[in-house]
C-alpha cells in the first residue's frame, strides 16, 4: 500500500471482503488437506486430546447445563403460570432445550475452552517454530497435529452435547419442583407424553456435529496462521472464537430450517 | 516469522493438574479444587472492589473510556448484528414449530417472543455474543501486556494497573453493552418478524405485540444488562492480569477469559431470572 487510499471506505469493504475470503478459502484448503489425511492420524495424540478436551470440559459443561435447564423452566414458568399448564412444562422447557438450547450454549462454551484452547496451542507452536522444526524432522504436521484435534473436537462436542441434555432435563426438573411445585414426575412425563421424540434429540446431536466441524476448522486455521510472538497468539485466539461463534450461528440457523 | 526468545521443548503445554492428581489422591484432588475456586473468587472480588475504588477515585486519562467505547462497542456492532439476527429468525422458527404441535394459532407468537426476548435472550445471548469478542479482546490485551512487561512498566511509574487499564474498559462495558443489547434486541426482534411472515403468513403489525411486555420484564433485563456489562470487564481483565509465561500463557489467558464470562453470564442469568420471577410474577 504505497500510494494513497483514494476511496478509504470502498478501500476498507473491499479489504474486509478479501479478509473474509481469505479465512474461508484457508478453511476450505485445511479440511480438504485434513480429508486426505484422514485414515492416517495418530492414535496416541488423539487419546491425549479426547482427555484433554472432553474429561477436562465435563465440569463446565455440567455447571452451563444445569444453569441452562434451570433458566429455561423459569422463562417457561411465566406461560405455564399464565395458562396454568402444569402438564405443558416438560413438554415446553424440553423442546428449546433439546432442539435449540443445550447445542447452542454447549457449542459455545466448548468453542470457548477447547476451540480458544487450541487456537492457543498450535499459534504457540507455531509462533515458537515448532511446526517448522516437525516439518524438519519429516513429519507430517496435519496428520501429526491437526488430524487428531479435528476428530477429537468432532467427538467432544457430540458426546458433550449429550451429556448436557440429561443434565439440563435433570436441571430443569429440580427447579420446576423448587420454583413452581410441579413434580418431576409431571415434569419427565410431559417431556415423554407424545410431543417429543427422538428426532428432536437427533436434532440437537446434529446440530452440535455440523458446529464442531466449524469450530475445529477455524480453531485450526487461525492457530496455525498466527504470526507474531505472544500478542499474535492472543490476537489470534479472539480471531478464531469469534469466527467459531459467528460460524455456530449461521449453520444454527440453516441446520434448523433443514431439519 | 517472528523468533520469540522462549522454546519449548515439549509440544503440549505442561498440564500440572495431572501431576498434582497423582500425588494427591481424589479426595486431595476435590480440595485442591475448592481452594482453586476459593483463591479465584477472592482475586476476582479484590479486581472488582479495586475497580469501583478507582471509578470514583482514579485519575482518568483524557480520552481513554471513549477508545475503549470504539474497541468494545463500535467494532462488535457488526457481528453482534450477524448473530442476533440469525438467533432472532432462529427462535421464532423453533417457537412456531412448537406452538404448531399444540395450537396452529400464531396471533400470540410475536406477543410471547417480544416478553421473552425483553426479559431474557436480547439481554443473554447477546452477552454471550460480547464475552467471546469483548473478553478474548480484553484478555488478550491485557495479557500481552503483562509477558512484556509493560504491566510491570505501569507499577514502576506508580500508575495501577486497575485504574489505568481496567477502569476505562470498565465504564465503556456498562455504557456500551445496554447499547449493543438494545441494538441486539431490535435486530433480533426485524429478524423474527420476518420470517413469523414468510414462514407463518404473520402479518409484521400482528407480530409488534407490546401487550405481555410490562414493567417487571423490562427491569429484569435491564438489570441483566448492567450484570453482564459490569461482569465480562472484570473477569477479561482479572484473567489478563494473572497471565504468565510467553504466548502460550497470552492464549491461556484468552481461553480462561471466554470460559469464565461466559460461565458468569449463566450463573448470573441464573439468579436474575430467578429474583425477576420470583418478584414479577406472572
Amino acid at each position: 500500500m504505497t500510494e494513497a487510499v483514494r476511496n478509504p471506505r470502498l478501500h476498507a469493504l473491499g479489504a474486509a471482503s478479501i479478509e473474509l475470503a481469505e479465512i474461508v478459502g484457508g478453511m476450505g484448503v485445511l479440511l480438504a488437506r485434513i480429508l486426505v489425511r484422514i485414515h492416517k492420524f495418530d492414535g496416541e495424540e488423539l487419546v491425549k486430546n479426547l482427555y484433554k478436551m472432553a474429561v477436562k470440559s465435563l465440569p463446565i459443561v455440567a455447571v452451563t447445563a444445569l444453569f441452562t435447564g434451570a433458566i429455561m423452566v423459569i422463562q417457561a414458568a411465566v406461560i405455564v403460570k399464565r395458562f396454568n399448564a402444569e402438564g405443558l412444562l416438560g413438554w415446553g422447557a424440553g423442546f428449546g432445550t433439546l432442539r435449540e438450547i443445550a447445542p447452542l450454549l454447549t457449542a459455545l462454551m466448548i468453542s470457548g475452552r477447547v476451540g480458544a484452547n487450541n487456537t492457543a496451542e498450535l499459534g504457540t507452536m507455531v509462533v515458537t517454530e515448532q511446526i517448522d522444526a516437525l516439518r524438519v524432522l519429516a513429519i507430517d504436521p496435519i496428520a501429526f497435529l491437526i488430524v487428531p484435534r479435528f476428530i477429537a473436537i468432532l467427538a467432544t462436542l457430540v458426546m458433550m452435547t449429550l451429556f448436557a441434555d440429561a443434565l439440563a432435563l435433570f436441571g430443569a426438573a429440580y427447579t420446576g419442583q423448587g420454583l413452581l411445585g410441579v413434580e418431576p414426575m409431571t415434569f419427565f412425563n410431559g417431556l415423554t407424553g407424545g410431543l417429543l421424540d427422538f428426532g428432536d434429540v437427533f436434532n440437537g446431536l446434529f446440530k452440535s456435529f455440523v458446529f464442531a466441524f466449524v469450530m475445529a476448522l477455524a480453531s485450526c486455521h487461525f492457530g496455525l496462521a498466527t504470526k507474531g510472538g505472544a500478542p499474535g497468539v492472543g490476537r489470534a485466539v479472539n480471531a478464531s472464537v469469534v469466527a467459531s461463534a459467528a460460524g455456530i450461528f449461521v449453520l444454527d440457523y440453516l441446520v434448523s430450517f433443514l431439519g | 516469522m517472528s523468533a520469540t526468545t522462549e522454546t519449548h521443548p515439549d509440544p503440549s503445554p505442561p498440564d500440572a493438574s495431572e501431576g498434582v492428581e497423582a500425588e494427591l489422591g481424589f479426595v486431595g484432588s476435590i480440595g485442591a479444587a475448592f481452594l482453586d475456586i476459593a483463591v479465584a473468587a477472592r482475586e476476582l472480588y479484590s479486581v472488582f472492589v479495586r475497580t469501583l475504588y478507582y471509578v470514583f477515585r482514579g485519575k482518568r486519562v483524557k480520552g481513554a473510556v471513549l477508545h475503549q467505547m470504539n474497541e468494545i462497542g463500535v467494532k462488535s456492532v457488526a457481528f453482534i448484528c450477524i448473530t442476533m439476527g440469525f438467533i432472532g429468525m432462529i427462535l421464532v422458527y423453533q417457537s412456531g414449530l412448537q406452538a404448531k404441535r399444540v395450537v396452529p394459532d400464531f396471533t400470540m407468537l410475536g406477543a410471547t417472543y417480544l416478553e421473552l426476548l425483553v426479559r431474557d435472550f436480547a439481554a443473554s445471548i447477546g452477552a454471550l455474543m460480547l464475552a467471546t469478542r469483548v473478553g478474548a479482546g480484553i484478555a488478550a490485551e491485557i495479557g500481552s501486556m503483562v509477558v512484556t512487561e509493560q504491566v510491570d512498566a505501569l507499577r514502576m511509574s506508580a500508575a495501577d494497573p486497575i485504574d489505568y487499564l481496567v477502569v476505562p474498559r470498565f465504564l465503556a462495558s456498562l455504557v456500551m453493552t445496554l447499547a449493543l443489547i438494545v441494538i441486539a434486541g431490535t435486530v433480533a426482534f426485524c429478524s423474527g418478524a420476518a420470517t413469523a411472515y414468510v414462514f407463518f403468513d404473520v402479518r409484521p403489525d400482528i407480530f409488534f405485540n407490546m401487550q405481555l411486555v410490562d414493567v417487571g420484564d423490562f427491569l429484569t433485563g435491564f438489570t441483566k444488562c448492567m450484570a453482564y456489562g459490569a461482569a465480562i470487564p472484570i473477569v477479561s481483565s482479572w484473567c489478563g492480569l494473572s497471565t504468565f509465561g510467553g504466548s502460550e500463557g497470552v492464549g491461556w489467558a484468552t481461553t480462561r477469559a471466554v470460559v469464565n464470562s461466559s460461565l458468569a453470564i449463566i450463573i448470573l442469568n441464573f439468579f436474575i431470572s430467578a429474583a425477576g420471577f420470583l418478584i414479577f410474577p406472572g
